[in-house]
């Protein structure tokens, strides 16, 4: 239920002073943390907005929104959430999702 | 100067309007030049572009039944020759909590249903409990006589009611309301006896068949052993979760409607 409002109006306030990315769970299969259309915004500063999910999969996911904000060049990332539960990855959900990470530019 | 694009999509979604943006997530071959583009869709009015390409028709058809359905998906198209995977992200209108009774317990529901985003509006016919300074978090608050405006009040199945005013008899009126509108969640406060004794009394009374109080959440919320208002507006909150997603936790009413031989009320999501 998370406000669909309050993340564009986030995008929208924060592109006035620097591009953004926008990492978007565009579909997922098995148990997953967030649903589809969950967004972060990855912003180069590191000021971070939002969750799709926490663990070892946001960090990929920051990591991809860090690359499209210098490329401009949108990228699929796929989180896989089905290894075992280790000591290692604690953070296992069980299924897989696909994030879609893109950059909104900054507005002159 | 703000992205033409973002300024209508948040425009829309300001003013209720259903959209859809629809960006090119995945594409090949010939395709390949259209990767992350976007458009803003409606049900009628032409679509927006970002970047002066028209969208093929065959995806704004797409998007369109998308934008009917409700549900944001990815669907798959050929462009140019090429394969698209294309992401539909309709924006849906938040449900509404509407609180009918502006006391002890209106107030964490109120909190409680901003924090999981609801559109939040507190009803009460007393000025001096449904005012602003009370209720800064609300959407709405509405001080006016209860039967009137929710009679006037554009329910849908994406509206949720609460009944906690400060008396049963208010609860009663408003209930019979709102019995047969097409609100996903209907719920009443009250104890297990009082609310079985006002049924059968509105069933001789009124007429009003058993089978239309088995949609009732009354008693109200989750059975959580909650004693104080806020974790009673937890409780509440907790079933209306439970409505919209489709849990399975057990009502309070579960034991009311099991004693009078009721199937629970298929809710939104079943």
């Amino acid at each position: 239920m998370d406000s669909a409002k309050s993340i564009y109006k986030t995008i929208e306030r924060l592109t006035r002073e620097t591009p953004v990315a926008v990492a978007t769970i565009v579909s997922s299969k098995g148990s997953v943390p967030r649903e589809v259309g969950t967004k972060m915004i990855i912003h180069p500063l590191g000021q971070h907005v939002g969750t799709v999910g926490g663990g070892c999969g946001e960090a990929d996911v920051i990591k991809a929104g860090l690359n499209v904000l210098h490329s401009g060049q949108p990228q699929m990332v796929t989180v896989d959430l089905t290894e075992d539960v280790s000591m290692q990855s604690l953070g296992v959900c069980g299924g897989v999702m696909d994030v879609y990470v893109e950059r909104w530019p900054k507005n002159e | 100067m703000s992205d033409p694009l973002l300024a209508a999509l948040l425009q829309s979604i300001d003013e209720g309007q259903p959209v859809a943006l629809v960006t090119v997530i995945r594409a090949g071959g010939p395709a390949a030049g259209w990767l992350g583009r976007r458009w803003l869709v409606w049900p009628e009015r032409p679509p927006q572009s970002d970047s002066s390409t028209d969208l093929p028709a065959a995806l704004l058809a797409q998007a369109r039944r998308c934008l009917q359905e409700q549900r944001s998906q990815v669907v798959a198209e050929k462009i140019d020759g090429g394969p698209v995977d294309v992401f539909v992200e309709v924006q849906a209108r938040p449900p509404t909590l509407i609180i009918v009774g502006a006391g002890h317990v209106a107030l964490p529901l109120a909190q409680l249903g901003k924090m999981i985003d609801f559109d939040v509006v507190v009803l009460d016919d007393r000025p001096q409990f449904a005012n602003k300074q009370r209720f800064p978090m609300a959407d709405r608050v509405l001080a006016q006589p209860f039967e009137e405006t929710l009679r006037g009040w554009p329910i849908n199945a994406n509206t949720f009611i609460v009944l906690v005013t400060r008396g049963h008899t208010h609860d009663v009126a408003c209930l019979l309301e709102v019995l047969d509108s097409p609100a996903a969640y209907i719920g009443m406060i009250g104890s297990k006896r009082r609310v079985n004794a006002v049924f059968e009394l509105l069933q001789k009374e009124r007429g009003i068949a058993p089978e239309k109080f088995s949609r009732v959440y009354s008693p109200i919320g989750l059975d959580i052993g909650a004693e104080s208002p806020a974790e009673i507006a937890i409780a509440i909150i907790a079933e209306i979760i439970n409505v919209y997603r489709g849990g399975r936790a057990v009502p309070l009413s579960a034991a009311l409607r099991a004693d009078r031989r009721l199937p629970l009320h298929p809710g939104r999501t079943g």
